[in-house]
């Protein structure tokens, strides 16, 4: 009970913006990471965020506030924007463990953070690195994607060609234990599949840096690489075939910008969705969230907000 | 909100430095300034949406477009007298990316992904991805103007010179009147670093000067600048040609050229490319004069 009043302080302290302690991310980092693993029943699939804290907060109030309404996030909670975001998040997380599912995004990476502004932040804010390494090692803890009501496959890149069947899925992804999984860059990370042992075959650790880095694309039929590598490009015979096989409705996924909030493809067998409104504050494009009525049935609700003017500057 | 009204102080701040300079400000709704005989006006509207996407895709011939595109941004200087016009689109860069066609430049994960598939079971997508362009600035007469004699037929060249921008003087703290930075295009590589072109403004009581900046990192492989300044000083208004000179200045440089010569290689370094310039090694320099000739 108390630690509740605790955390129930902790979120106010969070909305307005004021810093939690260290010693309290690490207490919350560790209460997240012992929930992680639960279920929940989404009403809501929210796309990606990049730490965008007000306008999170404006999404709440537009998709209905938690913890009434129960959310999906389908990863990059974290990088270009303010720390605030992503303790607020996981603090969120770990209040209404029954309300929020969280599934990781390819920022939610060690090495991305670090090179997307995150780590900086934390280093930043807090002198040390220690909060960045409470939260990454959340990270490992995260689902790589989740199934709604069996009729929404939901992920935060796309497909891969390693996995063809939901079964595969979940052997990689719903597992107990900690997964580590850094994303294709990783050096000396661990792979482990759900009774803990490390996998000797590539096939499944590349199927899951794919679920987090891939995209669909209008120009290939099956499969397709992109020169600048990290994940496939898949086509609508990959989607249907996939889609079919595993007798689900629609895959719902994020990872690419889009300036209405929401896409769908090939058929309405794929959507994806942008849950971060005038992305970088310039984009002016909309953020969506998907709406699912008990019956699944979809409707899309977004906003947008202006831009702002820069600061003058001695450039040379 | 305190950023807010620290911003309003500063545009009032401009304003009244403009108008004791002679200037004046576009009526409300447009952002520049008419001053010394020049109209300078900046737009910034959002990125294109599908449907738009789709028509840029079909008129520049291609099926790839940067992640953001801010297709109706622009950066527009317009001498008054002589109708001659310098403006700057995301439209016109991308043209010359698809001139220019550059082959893929590969990262290291896109190796690996390729091996994973056999070649024939795959589809790859062979483009310049980087987006980089050699533009450097669109520029007309204005027919609209017709100041010069209806028989005069004008053209506009760069010729080369040696005359410079003088970098020293323009660090002078001078008031400015007016300054934007408009983005043309962005991409952020699939998370592997960024490609971005930009236009930034600024104009002082004696000058105006601008800078476009494609600038490309690609993580863990080359880091590429291309930047065009050009710089006009307020002579005489009543100039029906004005001077303005123009440098095209690119660098470029491979993370490992970089760690060869112990300076630090990790991308982190690497997200503001003022910091970086000064030790990207010069690929070409040019110095350019506009000629109006009839």
């Amino acid at each position: 009970m108390g630690q509740m009043s605790d955390l129930d302080r902790q979120i106010e302290q969070l909305k307005k913006c004021e810093p939690l302690k260290e010693s309290e991310v690490k207490a919350l980092c560790l209460k997240a990471m012992e929930i992680l693993v639960e279920e929940s029943n989404v009403q809501r699939i929210c796309g990606d965020i990049h730490g965008q804290f007000y306008d999170m907060k404006e999404l709440f109030k537009v998709g209905g506030d938690c913890p009434k309404t129960n959310y999906l996030f389908l990863g990059d909670f974290v990088d270009r924007d303010f720390i605030q975001l992503k303790r607020f998040y996981f603090y969120w997380r770990s209040r209404y463990p029954d309300r929020i599912t969280l599934i990781r995004g390819n920022h939610e990476s060690r090495q991305i953070t670090q090179v997307y502004g995150f780590y900086d932040e934390c280093l930043r804010k807090y002198g040390s690195v220690n909060v960045w390494r409470y939260c990454t090692d959340i990270f490992d803890y995260l689902s790589l994607s989740a199934l709604v009501e069996n009729r929404i496959f939901s992920v935060h890149g796309g497909l891969s060609p390693s996995i063809q069947s939901l079964d595969e899925v979940s052997r990689f992804c719903f597992i107990t234990p900690p997964i580590k999984l850094s994303e294709y860059k990783m050096e000396s990370t661990l792979f482990v599949d759900k009774n803990n042992r490390p996998q000797a075959g590539s096939a499944s650790r590349w199927g899951m840096c794919d679920l987090l880095w891939s995209d669909p694309e209008d120009a290939v039929d099956s499969w397709g690489v992109s020169p600048r590598g990290a994940g496939y490009l898949f086509g609508g015979t990959v989607v249907t075939s996939f889609n079919h096989s595993n007798n689900i409705d629609y895959i719902c996924r994020a990872h690419q910008l889009v300036m209405e909030g929401y896409k769908w493809m090939f058929n309405n067998q794929i959507v994806t969705v942008w849950s971060a409104p005038n992305y970088c504050y310039r984009c002016g494009n909309v953020a969506a969230i998907l709406e699912l009525d008990e019956n699944l049935n979809k409707q899309f609700r977004s906003r947008g907000i202006p831009s702002r003017k820069p600061a003058p500057e001695y450039f040379l | 909100m305190a950023e807010r009204k620290a911003e309003d102080g500063a545009g009032d701040a401009e304003e009244r430095d403009l108008k004791a300079a002679g200037g004046e400000r576009l009526p409300e709704g447009r952002s520049g300034v008419r001053f010394k005989g020049w109209v300078i006006e900046s737009c910034k509207r959002f990125i294109l949406n599908s449907a738009e996407r789709e028509e840029w895709e079909q008129r520049l011939g291609t099926s790839h477009l940067p992640e953001m595109v801010f297709g109706e941004n622009s950066l527009c200087l317009l001498h008054e007298k002589s109708g001659f016009k310098i403006h700057f689109n995301a439209f016109d860069a991308l043209e010359g990316w698809k001139r220019e066609s550059l082959p893929p430049v590969e990262v290291p994960a896109a190796a690996k992904w390729k091996f994973r598939c056999k070649p024939s079971q795959q589809v790859i997508l062979d483009y310049d991805y980087t987006f980089t362009t050699p533009y450097c600035g669109s520029e007309k007469i204005d027919q609209g103007i017709k100041v010069l004699s209806d028989d005069s037929q004008c053209q506009l060249t760069w010729e080369d010179c040696n005359e410079q921008i003088d970098l020293v003087a323009l660090g002078a703290k001078e008031p400015i009147l007016f300054y934007d930075e408009v983005v043309l295009y962005e991409d952020e590589l699939a998370d592997n670093g960024v490609s971005l072109l930009t236009v930034k403004v600024r104009v002082m009581p004696s000058s105006w000067f601008l800078l476009l900046r494609f600038w490309l990192r690609v993580d863990g492989v080359l880091m590429r600048l291309r930047d065009t300044r050009m710089f006009c000083a307020f002579v005489n208004e009543d100039d029906a040609t004005p001077t303005v000179l123009r440098e095209n200045c690119w660098r470029e440089a491979t993370f490992q050229g970089l760690s060869l010569k112990g300076i630090p290689s990790e991308c982190v370094a690497y997200s503001d490319p003022s910091e970086i310039s000064q030790k990207l090694p010069i690929i070409s320099h040019e110095k350019q004069c506009l000629k109006i000739s009839r």
